[in-house]
């Protein structure tokens, strides 16, 4: 997301040139330090890694991640296939790339669905206050009793059939060729229940936001001033809550990835022969004492991915929160 | 103070009411039909619609929503909780069995967690931004990005394969045998960074404040200084999470459970989702939404016991 940002001003930062008269803004200094921090310049990396793999991962695949190689099934790694292939004979390094592309698209497409209710309805309740807020407050109250694994997979299992029938019966009768192949569907379920997964802790976020914000002195001198009310939205109350909220999308970024894994490790996720690193592993784990390395393959990708994400989310949570600007 | 808890206990019984509510809906909506399902197993080429019909009134699934909402409540109050569609077993009696090996294996992950995180979340704290600080924290962070069923498989490869220290532990034979070990210490994994963290942060927070200074001025050693100053005062941040052990135990259960064949909860609830079983999957969900409500409760009300500071709003 700042990769491409990092290394100017990165270098900017290492080099002082003392004529040069440094303006310091709130993004600059969060970048110089995040570069300092070198744990999460590795995330940073990890995290680029993931994300070109998931976008140009099947353009590097050497084989299609359904591609049965039906004369070499469970080999170990090996110049053909890097990283072995599984019991049917499908090259593993495709499908984790693949695998990639599934992991990261879930875990964006989720964590923008539920930024954005989160942050529509955590501004609502800051705002309107009174019984509109009450009622949010124990909506997300509601939501965050039930363990999100469970509320995930609860959501995935029950509404996905009911799903899948009316797509086709909407393409019966219809001919709607959007609704003629129903895999992708699986994804939007997913999409669907992380997104209700996850909503509640940016309407949380949003609203604290907002009601601690509301009543600072620098936003009421701007007040009194006249700046008008959208002004101070955009460029007063938005880039003080921006930051505890860019902290939180990595995080929910991660626990996407991992929970997209354990859905499609329980069979509710990402069905077969679609690659997902949670179907890889739950189809491999019953070999893992004779065939390891292809339990170990997939669980490696998808612990140093979301280690990464996390390393890079820590990085932000210190270089944006002012109060470890001593540090 | 009496009249706090009323209104934590007041506040906790909308809450589970909800999770019901949207439990059974979701299961409304689901494919499952358990007349089409009664009638589909007694294999007489009974399931045509007239003998479909006739069964749901019988039933009185033919009843609105709501009417069928508070009959299944009813029925959970007595312990009727369906029967389950692989098998036909009664809901309540496969989580009865499971739910004790679970419980045993949760209560000694959180015992575990509690023993190894507050003294390496104290010993970061005092050697602040040393090695042994980075050290603890990282590991500890590596331990809970993983999932468990990353975790266990790895784990179960390097212990058995490759280092050949131990047979694979398979089954249950009590809490207290070797067989737990590995996954007693699975379950501790997952919480355990957040353990370490808040007492690490608790402790430096604490270290920070004059009494502790003035305690160590009076000439106290530091062990006493930890023991009767700081962690006095790090208890609260460590009953918070408490909260996530419980969330944490029962996700990480489903996925530890199976892999060791374990007959508990999580197992329940694995096959449950991986067949589905939808009369089991709305027991297994709301026995977890319970437990999570309640110790959310719980720790609500230990806060002001630990901390007269707390504001009560009752």
């Amino acid at each position: 997301m700042t990769q491409t940002n990092a290394e100017p001003a990165g270098t900017g930062g290492a080099v002082t040139l003392p004529e040069v008269r440094r303006q310091r803004s709130l993004w600059g200094d969060a970048l110089r330090k995040l570069v300092r921090n070198r744990l999460a310049v590795l995330g940073l990396a990890i995290t680029s890694v993931l994300i070109f793999g998931a976008i140009f991962g099947p353009a590097l695949a050497p084989y299609s991640y359904t591609q049965q190689h039906l004369l070499r099934t469970a080999e170990l790694p090996s110049g053909d296939f890097w990283f072995g292939t599984d019991e049917i004979g499908r090259d593993m390094f495709s499908r984790i790339l693949y695998g990639a592309r599934t992991a990261v698209m879930v875990a964006a497409i989720s964590t923008l669905i539920s930024v954005v209710l989160g942050m529509v309805i955590g501004a609502a309740a800051g705002y309107a206050g009174g019984w509109i807020d009450s009622v949010i407050l124990r909506i997300t109250d509601i939501t965050m009793s039930m363990p999100s694994i469970l509320l995930a997979a609860l959501i995935a299992a029950t509404v996905k059939q009911p799903v899948i029938n009316w797509a086709k019966n909407v393409h019966e009768q219809t001919g709607f060729p959007l609704f003629a192949d129903v895999t992708w569907l699986d994804l939007v379920i997913v999409f669907g229940g992380l997104s209700l997964v996850f909503w509640p802790v940016y309407a949380r976020l949003i609203r604290g936001q907002i009601l601690s914000l509301r009543e600072k002195e620098f936003i009421e001198a701007a007040r009194a001033s006249g700046v008008p009310a959208l002004q101070i939205a955009m460029r007063h109350l938005m880039p003080n809550a921006l930051g505890p909220v860019i902290v939180q999308l990595t995080f929910s970024f991660s626990a996407g990835m991992v929970l997209e894994s354990s859905l499609s490790y329980l069979g509710i996720g990402i069905q077969p022969p679609q690659a997902s690193w949670g179907n890889m592993i739950s189809s491999n784990i019953g070999s893992w004492s004779y065939r390891p390395w292809l339990v170990v393959v997939p669980s490696l990708t998808l612990a140093i991915a979301t280690l990464g994400v996390n390393f890079l989310g820590d990085g932000l949570n210190d270089a944006l929160n002012p109060r470890s600007s001593t540090k | 103070m009496l009249k706090y808890f009323a209104s934590r206990m007041a506040l906790a019984l909308p809450t589970l009411i909800a999770v019901l509510f949207i439990t059974f809906s979701l299961i409304a909506v689901s494919p499952f039909d358990p007349v089409k399902m009664m009638l589909a197993a007694a294999e007489m080429g009974l399931d045509n619609a007239e003998n479909v019909a006739r069964m749901r009134e019988a039933l009185g699934l033919d009843r609105p929503f709501l009417l069928r909402f508070t009959d299944y409540v009813q029925g959970l109050l007595i312990g009727d909780w369906g029967t389950s569609i692989n098998g036909q077993r009664d809901v309540w009696r496969m989580i009865e069995n499971g739910f004790p090996v679970s419980a045993q294996l949760g209560l000694a992950a959180a015992v575990m967690t509690a023993l190894i995180g507050i003294p390496l979340g104290i010993l970061a704290a005092v050697k602040q931004n040393s090695w042994i600080d980075y050290a603890i924290v990282a590991v500890t962070l590596v331990l809970r990005t993983m999932p468990v069923y990353v975790l266990a498989p790895v784990l179960l490869i390097v212990l058995v394969l490759q280092l050949k220290v131990m047979t694979v532990p398979r089954g249950w034979e009590g809490v207290f045998s070797s067989k737990a070990i590995l996954p007693i210490l699975l379950l501790t994994f997952g919480p355990l960074a957040v353990v370490v963290r808040q007492t690490r942060q608790a402790v430096l927070d604490v270290v920070s404040n004059d009494y502790v200074r003035t305690a160590r001025a009076k000439g106290l050693s530091d062990y006493l200084v930890v023991a009767r100053h700081i962690l006095r005062n790090a208890l609260i941040p460590i009953v918070t999470i408490m909260g996530f052990v419980t969330e944490g135990l029962i996700a990480g259960s489903i996925f530890m459970e199976s892999i060791f064949a374990i007959p508990g909860f999580g197992s329940v609830s694995e096959a449950a989702f991986r067949g589905f079983d939808y009369p089991v999957i709305m027991g297994v969900t709301i026995v977890s939404s319970v437990l999570v409500i309640l110790t959310n409760t719980i720790i609500d009300m230990i806060y002001p016991v630990l901390d007269p500071r707390v504001r009560l709003e009752g």
